[in-house]
């Protein structure tokens, strides 16, 4: 008999992980309480990172780096070859730089350092006063559509993606979740829907859903600010040479150009709105990159939520990476459920990877992730 | 400012649609879609619209505000409303899914006429592998007179990808028929409509005028 699965959370996470499971033979349910991207992952900037950002800490950015690899080899269709290009407009960020460089070569990035006239014949509309450049591989991309591909080829596995189906209830027995209570949205009923494995992939939501079988998921949520441009003022994707902060990113994708972010904590991600102060302060540091920003006009000002990992209680969680986590629910009554949070949209397929593991190992399936290696359908197969 | 949304309602099985009053209290700046979520956060959870990126790139948030397709992610709810009053309705041409949320396999289940990989160099410097312009919203099929009564009609932005992806002079035979360019009466509210200038309706202006000067051949 082949095994049911019920993933929770129409992202990225919870997307491509329906098409881990689905190409691992399993029987993959999507539940999505809004349209297909409609929490975080639609609404970020849409940069592919190439790691540099977080070179920091190089175990991060390897993983960025290989998982933009991956992405642009079973989807080249879906990101921009239009590159990354850091930038030092002070002091402070020249200073970075060596470390920069050092950081980047040990994490294995491909980065080529160019002169300042090199980077403004690239780039005319970078502030003229710029100190030094640097060229990485970053990319762009449209969210949905990237979302779209995971479910067009999870659906060709033969998974059932279910947009405006709410998870409103769980019924667990004998330390097992039975079945999750379903209101559909569509035909306005509700009903119950049984598997062998439940997997909550709601990211910033995750304590609010896990909460619904009487679970918990240290997870809080981190909104950012995002100012978007009516018109496109470079190709690549500008950043800030310095340690990661507000407002030191502009990514450029389709005729729009996005400065991003802000970051802060809040309770409940249904309940966030745009400070005014950080619309003002992105549009600061924005000029700082590239004066020209000051003449475009604001399209939109959007906020969306970060899934942060808090402390995770002594052996509830796995830490599979750095950058993100897998809670086991067994501990806490539900022996087949578990919650997958944190990470970022360039790395979800690798979340994915080592969550469909997790899932297969408890279903006894011994079949691999396949994902690294198996061409993504395009997003327009999602509707045909 | 307490602003009125007016928004036409309709599920799987129901008989016929309803419109459904919502009061909001927003900035005049707000968009209509952040309206929307604000009233299926705190007023009605069953309430559904498709969108995603909330900054105009995605094309998910298409949708009739007042009477005229829009994207609503990027649509000032203090500059449509009317006397306060914002009604907001699915787009056209399209089915249902569910209140504001239509189904565009119309559209997408054509792109197999489009390269997937449309290869495009901007200024001759930067190539970018997607489609650049066209944010794929359907706001074209709504608008279209003939789109809204000829389910076959490949569509204002399909034909124009599918010119686009064009080789060596040549375009897909469907271009040259009843479903694709002469079904167009030159309405030209696709090209007044669509959110970013992409203009379909010269293109398949231009793409009739190349059959009949023989300059564009079909494969
Ligand atoms: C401001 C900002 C900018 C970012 N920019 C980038 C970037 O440029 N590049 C990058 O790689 N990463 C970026 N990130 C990180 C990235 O966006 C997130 O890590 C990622 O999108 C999280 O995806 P997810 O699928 O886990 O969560 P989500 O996309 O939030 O998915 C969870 C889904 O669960 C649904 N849900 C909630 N409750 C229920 C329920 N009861 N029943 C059913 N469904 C439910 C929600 O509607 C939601 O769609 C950014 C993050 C932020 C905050
Ligand atoms: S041509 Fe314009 S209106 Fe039509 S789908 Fe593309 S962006 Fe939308
Ligand atoms: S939500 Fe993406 S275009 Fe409006």
């Amino acid at each position: 008999m082949t095994k049911k699965v019920v993933v929770i959370g129409g992202g990225v996470t919870g997307a491509a992980l329906a098409y881990d499971l689905a190409l691992r033979g399993l029987r993959v349910t999507l539940l999505e309480r809004g349209s297909i991207g409609s929490g975080t992952s639609g609404r970020t900037h849409g940069l592919l990172h190439s790691g540099c950002r977080y070179v920091a800490d190089v175990e991060v950015a390897r993983e960025c780096y290989s998982e933009n690899v991956v992405l642009r080899r079973i989807a080249p269709f879906l990101f921009e070859k239009n590159g990354g290009i850091f930038v030092a407009v002070d002091e402070s960020d020249l200073e970075y730089k060596d470390f920069f460089l050092k950081k980047c070569e040990e994490a294995g990035i491909p980065v080529k350092e160019v002169s300042r006239e090199e980077a403004l014949k690239l780039e005319p509309n970078l502030n003229p006063d710029l100190k030094a450049a640097v060229l990485v591989p970053d990319g762009t991309f449209d969210p949905l559509k990237v979302i779209l591909s995971f479910l067009a080829s999870a659906k060709q596995r033969g998974a059932d993606i279910r947009p405006y189906n709410e998870v409103v209830g769980f019924r667990v027995e004998g330390g097992e979740v039975k079945a999750v209570k379903v209101r559909d949205k569509v035909s306005l009923r509700e009903y119950e829907l049984e598997a062998d494995f439940f997997v909550n992939a709601t990211g910033a939501w995750a304590k609010k859903v896990a909460r619904l079988a009487g679970l918990d998921v240290p997870v809080k949520p981190s909104p950012g600010v995002m100012v978007a441009l009516d018109g496109r003022v470079g190709f690549r994707v500008f950043n800030r040479l310095n340690k990661p902060g507000d407002g030191d990113i502009i990514v450029h994708h389709r005729g729009t150009s996005v400065i991003g972010t802000t970051s802060w904590v809040v309770e409940d991600p249904d309940k966030v709105e745009a400070p005014r102060e950080h619309v003002e302060l992105l549009l600061r540091r924005g000029r700082e990159l590239a004066p020209v920003t000051s003449k475009l006009r604001v399209k939109a000002v959007y906020v969306s939520s970060r899934p942060l990992v808090g402390s995770l209680p002594a052996g509830t969680g796995r830490e599979v990476s750095r950058s993100f986590a897998i809670i086991d629910h067994s501990r806490e009554g539900a022996g087949n459920m578990a919650s997958v949070i944190g990470g970022k949209f360039t790395t979800a397929r690798l979340m994915a990877e080592k969550t469909g593991d997790f899932v297969a190992e408890r279903l006894g399936v011994s079949t691999p992730s396949r994902t690294a290696e198996t061409p993504l359908a395009p997003y327009w197969a999602y509707f045909t | 400012m307490r602003y009125r949304l007016v928004v036409r309602r309709y599920k799987q099985g129901w008989r016929e649609a309803e419109y459904r009053a919502y009061e909001v209290d927003v900035d005049p700046d707000t968009s209509v879609l952040d309206a929307l979520e604000k009233v299926s956060l705190e007023q009605d959870p069953t309430l559904t619209f498709e969108h995603a990126c909330h900054h105009g790139v995605c094309g998910a948030c298409g949708m009739v505000i007042n009477g005229v397709e829009r994207l609503a992610c990027v649509t000032r709810i203090g500059e449509v409303a009317r006397g306060g009053v914002v009604v907001v309705e699915p787009l056209r041409g399209f089915r249902v899914v569910s209140d504001l949320a239509v189904d565009k396999s119309r559209m997408f289940s054509q792109y197999a006429l489009v390269e997937p990989g449309t290869l495009e160099r901007v200024d001759g410097v930067v190539e970018l592998e997607k489609l650049f312009d066209c944010v794929e919203c359907g706001v074209c099929y709504s608008a279209c007179p003939i789109a809204n009564t000829f389910p076959e009609y490949l569509g204002p932005s399909v034909i124009a990808l599918a010119y686009r992806s064009s080789k060596d002079g040549k375009v897909p035979a469907v271009l040259d028929s009843r479903r694709g360019v002469w079904a167009c009466h030159a309405a030209f509210e696709c090209s007044v409509r669509c959110p970013v200038g992409f203009k379909p309706g010269e293109t398949i202006m231009k793409v009739r005028r190349g059959f009949l000067s023989g300059k564009l051949g079909v494969r």
